[in-house]
């Protein structure tokens, strides 16, 4: 059974249809981003006793928020653990350990809450779950980047663009769910729990079945563009970041090309953080009285649409202009528009708050989509899942470190007498100089030197075994 | 190799109906998620 599920068995035959992968990889993504909208069932699971309003014994927020903590931590450990088993094991295997970890987080969170334990929900949600989003994220980027050399841009920002999109399908079905399951003893959450986990389940084995790797000596057609000169074929029209050469995933991270863009993934990150964190509590105190709670719950969700276009339109874009030039935009274009939100406060414009928040969480996304293709142009596509896993500690660090630092920041201020609604300004500010930061740790990115890439004798012993086959 | 035998490098292959099906199936739900939160949105311009 297991050899079923082996790199070696997953070699694409002729006639293979390399289009069939990005679905493959957006039916993955697309569960695994349910995890954005865990928010959805904060309110119910304080109410598991109480079943109307929260009552004693019943769980608080700020233990509730810990298993998104957990789930975020697992997911930048596991991607980091794993990538270097997923390369060896292949997709396929590798897909559907994420789809039982992501769905077994769910089952166990189910047990959790009939038995009333938070621990099962940190262990189950957190751990489970977390592993299942990490392995989860990186199988398909992985895949797709050796399929799709010349546009590794827009096939990874497919693929990514799935992880912003799935909480739009998760949030309004566990609502359905959770109403269809309410009784007057119950709030419905493990129901939903467990029909969202067997869903998902069937969902991403479906993409994991799917998934097929290219065979050796697998090629793309003729570049139309010098950008899309990736392949060796088309070395004389390559732009120098990119390599045709491979660098081990034990090597990159002695690389300072490796930090740089773990320094540019981390900061972007908790820059965007700073807009999402505070969202729909800035969009109403910053125009009170014009912005309801019901508007800015919209707003929220516009913000999850540019999150998820984001992903595809600057990664699709990095192909054409290149990796350095489109994180180049994010960190010149990204401060001016953190100065812009509270200028947009100050005069009263909403379209304007609106449209510079939009665009920000477009560059968000876009970080998140974009950072596979310039790993693998610096470092090649041999073990690009497994050196993504271990950047990917970046997003963990942002996830723990962006709403501390925002959160911190905002409660020193109105404890010192700073109006709520001027409260943001110091934080956007904040945010524009980290994105500053960025800006020069993205200036600093230089090709890999010669002496870290891998010889020709080591790529034909990682790459034996799929040969053989 | 690749000259003589495309194999699945060249992509312009069959397997087209099972393409459009796969897209499908992914961009049902994901429709489904993009028109709710549209709607959800459509409060912030009322």
């Amino acid at each position: 059974m297991a050899g079923f599920l082996t790199r070696e068995r997953i070699v694409a035959g002729p006639g293979f249809n390399r289009w069939l992968v990005p679905p493959a990889a957006l039916a993955i993504h697309l569960s695994i981003g349910q995890a954005y909208a865990f928010s959805v069932f904060k309110l119910p699971l304080t109410k598991i006793i109480g079943i109307t309003q929260p009552a004693p014994g019943d769980w608080t927020q700020p233990e509730l928020a810990w298993i998104f903590t957990i789930a975020i931590v697992f997911l930048g450990l596991s991607a980091a653990l794993f990538g270097r088993w997923l390369e060896r094991a292949g997709p396929r295997k590798s897909g559907v350990a994420a789809a039982l970890c992501w769905s077994a987080g769910f089952l166990v969170s189910a047990v959790g809450v009939r038995l009333h334990n938070i621990w099962l929900l940190y262990l189950g949600y957190g751990v489970l779950g977390g592993c299942g989003l990490g392995l989860g994220y990186i199988t398909p980027v992985s895949t797709l980047i050796k399929w799709f050399p010349d546009r590794r841009g827009m096939a990874t920002g497919m693929a990514i663009m799935g992880f912003g999109g799935g909480a739009m399908i998760g949030a309004p079905l566990a609502d359905l769910l959770m109403k269809h399951y309410a009784t007057p003893t119950s709030v419905g959450v493990s129901q939903t729990f467990v029909t969202m986990g067997l869903i998902y389940l069937v969902a991403m084995l479906a993409g994991a079945f799917l998934f097929r790797v290219p065979p050796p000596g697998f090629t793309v057609p003729p570049p139309v563009r010098r950008s899309r000169a990736i392949t060796v074929e088309h070395a004389p029209l390559r732009p120098p970041l990119i390599t045709v050469r491979h660098v081990h995933v034990d090597t990159a991270w002695k690389t300072p090309q490796f930090w740089l863009l773990w320094a540019v993934l981390f900061l972007n990150v908790s820059a965007g953080i700073g807009i999402l964190e505070q969202a729909s509590p800035m969009i109403q105190e910053m125009f009170k009285g014009r912005v309801t709670a019901s508007a800015a719950a919209g707003f929220v969700g516009l913000l999850s649409l540019f999150n998820m276009a984001g992903r595809f339109s600057w990664s699709s874009l990095s192909d054409r202009i290149g990796r350095k030039r489109t994180y180049g935009v994010f960190f010149t274009l990204g401060p001016l528009l953190y100065i812009t939100v509270p200028f947009a406060g100050r005069i009263g414009s909403v379209i304007l708050f609106v449209a510079a928040a939009a665009l920000i969480i477009t560059m968000y996304g876009g970080g998140f989509a974009t950072i596979p293709a310039y790993l693998s142009d610096l470092f090649g596509t041999q073990f690009v899942g497994a050196i993504h896993g271990r950047l990917l500690t970046a997003w963990s660090a942002a996830g723990v470190a962006g709403p501390v630092l925002v959160n911190y920041i905002r409660e020193y201020q109105i404890h010192h007498g700073v109006p709520a609604a001027q409260a943001y300004n110091i934080t956007m500010l904040l945010m524009a100089g980290l994105l500053v930061v960025g800006f020069f740790c993205n200036l600093a990115v230089r090709p890999v030197a010669e002496g870290f890439y891998m010889t020709e004798d080591q790529l034909a012993r990682e790459r034996a075994p799929a040969t053989a086959a | 190799m690749t000259q003589e035998n495309p194999g699945p490098g060249d992509t312009r292959r069959g397997q087209w109906g099972l393409v459009a099906v796969a897209w499908l199936l992914v961009g049902i739900p994901l429709l489904w998620g993009v028109w709710t939160t549209l709607q959800k949105a459509a409060a912030l311009f009322e």
